[in-house]
């Protein structure tokens, strides 16, 4: 009758893999196979976000947005769909471009976290949150924060060399307000900016 | 000092925006608040007969679960509240996800898995999801809001009978869903007999009237509070069920609450674009002329609730015809209530601008030029001239910039590569509404200026619209203005629904922030130690911060000194009830059809509207951009899929159920504005615009399909199976 959902089958696979008790600072490939996975069990883990290293206490199958949005208070990182389909929770892991509902935080200690309240240098935005004002690339602002962070590792692995290239490799972050052709021109904006 | 009304202003909620620091409903931090979580019904129509919490109450974390046993006894609220039934007052089930029981824990996760873990039993019977499965034949329903489902004009029967050209055609739609990137939030916070709401709303003051009401409160207990929106299209205008018994949990456990809906619960609980058909016939002259018009719609309604949201608008009053014969009727079903979506309008429009198209094939006339032929110079209803109507401005502007005159009048004749190329237009046009609105401008003692009102910016940009108009209506800098908005404790304001916001607010923005002027003028003329101590109010102007007499311009002050010296804030308040209306405008499209694989890409679009006064053209422009994408999602993508047997929506998510993606949206939108404030416009001559340019796009893009390969798909959206 119980319907399975992720965490339970999470957990019934954590189960019959039969693993040890959860280390603190288990490796992150490994940590899925290697740890016991029970519902409620909570670890003691320090992620590194925007720089400074945080300690937080959270249940196993907690995902990295939550962690950040529940446990560390950065709500700048949004929950639209909660299974990878939006691209809205968006965040930099060691500069790459992850979705953080799909990746458990506990998997991530270790790694460089950056969300878009750690983009900016002081007061001073960084290029693409300049050029998403300018070019008014949102309207309501719910998707923004992944497709600056989106756009931040658009930008920096290299596929905005047309507006053609950018269309495709933004089209991980939906945009229901439909700002897509001014999202494109802050893109391509900003990565003329950042190579500068 | 130039204007910025009118010009190109950045949105100035942009750095919170960008930055994270914008606070929707969800992130504000509320201490102590427990994390709730529906269970959903998973039978269509029946009741429930058992709900067993055990294993979920055993889960750690777990607070409680509440059942319909549990919850007060709530009055059922009306406008802008729809279903006609509250869940969770008693065992019967109307629809697939209402809610029939809450799991509340300390964490997200713990509330979750709880929820998976109440076992609900049912007594269930087969549910009719479809229009084609329906039980009964479709009726038609008694008037919503006093607006009647029966419109009739002339003697249409006999018009068309006698008409030289007839066209018959039968147009559908799907159901959509308005998927909102933020999903649907509610935080509840009793203090005593008050309630603090941190909502996902397109109107804080509706959303008070609807909880307030369901809880037998004094509207002035309930204070909503919603200063950024992540997306709505309708879909947080209405109040729904999880706000009301989000409200009751927290009562009931005297503890904050918070729920967010997931993705999936979205597509039963707040609201969607009902499945739609529509039966035209249409008369003409062999010169295209319109003479009758009949059309019977048919729409979804749900077991509870028999309002219609998608009226025909443009069928009755778009053009010229004498007779007119409108019926909408509806059939019941057992799926959620529908309700307004993005451009309700679009839904008719469809079928009436398609229809057209069909009709310049059939009399061998350029579609453009037969939307010329019935031009509507005087209203359909009173007869009355219509005045500020610039529609055939917006066919030339926009036609020239398209080139629609190099079209050939053939299908399939232009082919590049593996793709026909097509063109198409349509008309747009929407209605708006607006709302008696009051706002305050008060002008601080350090000169900066704060705007107030209960409205919101649902991403339109009401904020930054606001800002504009005080900063011209004082003469200060736009960095000087502070709008606050989104809080039901703020002066009464209008709904962000029904393209009404600009409509609605502008003017009492403008004459609050005038009459705060005056106030501080009269201040400085009266103030011995004021440079323009004695002048006449009438000699001073005001400009970047300063009052300055226009003819001695070395007796100037500020109005940070002015009012610095006053001592106290200046502070006026204003009411305007602007009258609603239409706006209108014109979509050219280019789409491109592969010869093989039947898919479409929308390569090319020029608009041309006629909304008034264009306040921003930034954010006007953005309204466009986003109207023409959903245009695209409406005709080739979007639509949910029930299961006809056990009454469930198949594609709960954004993989199945698809959007358009940033590569979907063409890549050239050309946006051209009339800009003619309306003389009979209060809102500063603005018009409400931001559902109108949808509202032609889907014709458009059929009619482009059909210019490209001879191929007439009248049921929405035109997936890739039906031009194979």
């Amino acid at each position: 009758m119980a319907e399975h959902t992720r965490r339970t089958v999470l957990k019934s696979a954590a189960v019959t893999a039969g693993g040890a008790a959860l280390a603190a600072r288990a490796p992150a490939a490994a940590g899925a196979a290697a740890v016991s996975i029970q519902p409620a069990q909570t670890a003691e883990i320090t992620l590194s976000v925007n720089g400074r290293r945080r300690a937080v206490s959270v249940e196993t199958r907690v995902t990295l947005l939550d962690a950040l949005r529940e446990r560390l208070g950065l709500t700048g990182t949004k929950k639209g769909c909660d299974r990878g389909e939006c691209g809205a929770c968006t965040v930099l892991v060691d500069g790459e471009r992850v979705k953080s509902c799909l990746t458990l935080a506990v998997m991530r200690q270790g790694s460089e976290i950056t969300t878009v309240e750690g983009l900016a240098d002081g007061d001073r935005l960084h290029p693409v949150q300049e050029a998403f004002i300018r070019h008014d690339a949102f309207q309501c602002g719910g998707c923004t924060p992944g497709q600056i962070m989106s756009a931040v590792a658009c930008i920096e692995e290299g596929h905005t060399g047309s507006d053609e290239e950018i269309r495709q490799w933004m089209s991980g972050n939906l945009c229901r307000c439909a700002c897509y052709q001014n999202i494109v021109a802050a893109v391509a904006d900003a990565a003329g900016e950042v190579r500068r | 000092m130039t204007e910025l009304v009118g010009r190109s202003v950045a949105r100035v909620d942009g750095r919170a925006k960008v930055t994270g620091a914008a606070r929707y409903a969800a992130d504000q931090p509320v201490p102590g608040a427990l994390q709730a979580f529906f269970v959903l019904s998973t039978v269509a129509r029946g009741e429930v007969v058992s709900i067993d919490a055990s294993a979920a109450l055993a889960h750690p974390g777990v607070v409680a679960v509440l059942t319909h046993r549990d919850l007060p006894r709530l009055t059922v609220p009306a406008f802008p509240y729809f279903r006609r039934f509250l869940p969770m007052q008693d065992t019967a089930v109307h629809h697939v996800g209402q809610p029939v029981a809450i799991v509340l824990a300390t964490t997200v996760e713990q509330a979750q898995e709880g929820a998976a873990l109440v076992a609900v039993g049912y007594r269930a019977a087969q549910p009719r999801v479809v229009i084609e499965d329906a039980r009964e034949p479709s009726y038609l329903p008694p008037p919503f809001r006093n607006l009647p489902n029966e419109i009739r004009r002339g003697d249409a029967e006999t018009a068309l009978a006698g008409a030289e050209v007839r066209l018959e055609a039968r147009y559908s739609s799907a159901t959509r869903h308005h998927n909102p990137i933020e999903p649907h939030t509610t935080t509840a916070q009793w203090d005593g007999d008050r309630l603090t709401l941190h909502e996902s709303a397109q109107g804080v003051l509706a959303t008070r009237t609807v909880v307030s009401a369901a809880f037998g409160l004094p509207p002035e207990a309930v204070r909503v509070v919603a200063p950024y929106l992540g997306g709505g299209f309708g879909a947080k205008g209405p109040v729904w069920p999880h706000t009301v018994l989000t409200a009751a949990a927290a009562r009931v456990l005297r503890r904050p609450v918070r729920l967010v809906l997931s993705r999936a619960q979205m597509y039963t609980l707040t609201g969607h674009r009902a499945e739609y058909r529509q039966h035209l016939r249409i008369g003409a002259t062999r010169t295209g002329e319109l003479t009758s018009i009949i059309e019977t719609s048919t729409a979804q309604l749900s077991a509870t609730e028999e309002s219609v949201f998608n009226r025909s608008d443009s069928t009755v009053e778009l053009y010229a015809c004498p007779n007119l014969h409108v019926r909408y009727e509806g059939v019941r079903l057992d799926v959620a209530t529908s309700s307004y979506m993005r451009s309700p309008e679009t839904t008719s429009h469809f079928g009436l601008e398609t229809a057209l198209d069909e009709l310049s094939w059939q009399l061998g006339i350029d579609p453009l030029e037969l939307r010329r032929r019935n031009h509507a110079e005087f209203d359909q209803e009173t007869g009355e001239r219509l005045t500020g109507k610039h529609l055939l401005d917006c066919y030339a502007l926009a036609a020239d910039r398209f080139g629609w005159a190099a079209r050939l009048p053939r299908t399939g004749a232009t082919k590049d590569g593996d793709e026909y190329v097509g063109w198409g237009m349509a008309t747009e046009t929407h209605t708006f509404n607006a709302m008696p609105s009051t706002a305050s401008v008060t002008v601080g003692v350090d000169g900066k200026a704060l705007a107030q009102l209960a409205t919101q910016d649902i991403g339109t940009g009401t904020y930054t619209v606001i800002s504009q108009i005080v900063a011209d209506a004082l003469g200060v800098p736009i960095t000087d203005v502070q709008a606050q908005i989104g809080d039901s404790a703020l002066p009464p304001a209008g709904m962000s629904v029904a393209s009404a916001t600009i409509a609605s607010i502008s003017g009492s923005v403008d004459q609050a922030a005038r009459a705060a002027r005056a106030a501080v003028v009269d201040l400085a003329v009266a103030d011995p130690s004021s440079a323009l101590f004695g002048a006449a109010a009438s000699e001073v102007e005001t400009s970047n911060g300063h009052l300055v007499h226009v003819r001695d311009r070395q007796r100037r002050d500020t109005y940070r000194a002015v009012v610095g010296r006053a001592g106290r804030p200046v502070q006026r308040t204003a009411t305007v009830l602007n009258k609603a209306g239409h706006s209108y405008g014109v979509v050219f499209v280019e789409a491109r059809v592969h010869a093989r694989l039947g898919s479409v890409r929308v390569t090319r679009v020029v608009t041309a509207h006629d909304i008034g006064r264009v306040m921003n053209r930034r954010t006007a422009r953005g309204q466009v951009l986003g109207g023409v994408t959903w245009g695209i999602g409406h005709a080739l993508m979007e639509h949910t899929v029930f299961d006809r047997n056990i009454g469930r929506v198949v594609n709960p998510n954004l993989s199945t159920y698809l959007v358009p993606v940033n590569a979907d949206a063409p890549p050239v939108v050309e946006t051209l504005f009339v800009d003619k404030p309306d003389p009979a416009s209060t809102a500063m001559g603005a018009r409400g615009f931001g559902e109108t340019p949808i509202t032609g796009v889907p014709a458009a893009i059929g009619n482009a399909i059909y210019h490209a390969t001879g191929r007439r798909v009248r049921d929405l959206p035109i997936t890739q199976d039906k031009l194979l």
